[in-house]
């Protein structure tokens, strides 16, 4: 249990860390932010085709737009998951597709927080404010501690389920 | 727990999140007045050249720092010192969180874990509040501010990680780590083994 801890702190400020350098901004982040951006819009197209995605931005025709910043592109809650992916002992294979798995489970739900929020906006701006900054945090938080325990599930059953304190 | 009742522990927890934010943000004055008087004696301790006085308005603290304001043009802002407004909000949503996690798995002693948790989340919270009052004397109140701070570099780029780690990732994960730690039967019994049966060396 602590070797798990330390291993998941510290993978996950490495982690962190290394997501602020401007390398991983401009290689990585920005891109995906952007992408993710692109992937809401399509799929909000589907019923209001007036929404345009430029960039990082989400765009009504009623000139309501969303920004899609640092801690709403997903990356912090991935970060997470994959520090708690591979600080667990497990074999590579299965934290290979946990993560594959995880990674779609965790950007999923960010999706349905992004299009929530878009539209929220538009209907109360306090309602969005309090969703924006606690709720969806904390919902977001929530699938990534599911997705690990459902992942942890899936081990074999020879593995310890949880490290316990050696 | 039975790995099959998964869904029933969400479904549960997702049942106790809206009472659990409704207390947490009702009662937000009364839980930010433990974390004001940590903060102030954290600030006293560890920032007593640049923290005149933490005030609390509600969830809301004001950092009364030492500092002068940017632009002392006259006798007024010449005498003033710039304070900081924090939310406490934003770095104890994990509360609600924990609260119904712990609420939702029903284990023995669910008010004393609580307790004990947001004893134990507390310090993140302060993290992050001090975090951004140094993060807004250095990179938002102006050259002449941050040039009074004298923090180097170095201690610049530490601040904004503290203060970039303290809001997107402590606020959620603390609480997170903390039910896990405390939950670890439960979640054994979610897995389908004994609790405790096997170790990792």
């Amino acid at each position: 249990m602590v070797r798990f801890f330390l291993g998941f702190l510290v993978l996950q400020a490495v982690l962190f860390g290394l997501e602020l350098t401007p390398w991983a901004q401009t290689w990585f982040v920005v891109p995906w932010t952007d992408t993710l951006a692109a992937i809401s819009a399509g799929l909000v197209r589907w019923f209001d085709p007036q929404v345009l995605a430029q960039g990082n931005v989400l765009q009504s025709a009623n000139g309501f737009a969303v920004s899609i910043e640092a801690g709403c592109n997903g990356v912090e809650a991935t970060i997470v998951l994959v520090a708690a992916i591979l600080a667990f002992p497990a074999s590579w294979q299965r934290k290979l597709v946990g993560l594959a798995a995880g990674i779609v489970a965790v950007q999923a739900l960010n999706i349905v927080r992004v299009i929530s929020l878009f539209y929220l906006g538009q209907w109360n701006f306090d309602a969005f404010e309090f969703a924006h900054r606690y709720v969806w945090q904390a919902l977001i938080m929530l699938d990534v501690l599911i997705v690990w325990l459902l992942w942890v599930r899936t081990l074999p059953r020879t593995a310890p389920a949880l490290p316990a304190v050696a | 727990m039975p790995a099959a009742s998964l869904g029933r522990f969400v479904l549960r927890v997702a049942a106790w999140l809206p009472p659990a934010f409704a207390v947490w943000y009702l009662a937000g004055p009364l839980f930010a007045w433990p974390i004001a008087m940590l903060t102030t004696l954290v600030a006293k301790i560890g920032f007593s050249d640049l923290v005149h006085a933490v005030e609390q308005q509600g969830h809301l603290l004001t950092i009364v720092s030492t500092l002068k304001p940017t632009l002392a043009t006259t006798q007024n802002t010449a005498s003033a010192v710039l304070s900081v407004e924090v939310n406490t909000l934003l770095y104890s949503f994990g509360f609600p969180m924990l609260a119904a996690l712990t609420l939702a798995a029903r284990q023995p002693r669910m008010l004393r874990t609580l307790f004990v948790g947001y004893a134990v989340l507390a310090p993140f919270v302060t993290w992050g509040l001090l975090a951004e009052f140094l993060k807004r004397l250095v990179f938002d109140a102006g050259p002449a501010v941050a040039a009074q701070t004298g923090f180097t570099a170095l201690q610049r780029e530490m601040i904004a990680f503290a203060y970039q780690f303290g809001s997107l990732i402590m606020p959620t994960v603390a609480p997170a780590v903390f039910w896990v730690l405390t939950h670890r039967r439960f979640l054994e019994g979610f897995a389908g083994r004994e609790a405790g049966a096997a170790t990792v060396q």
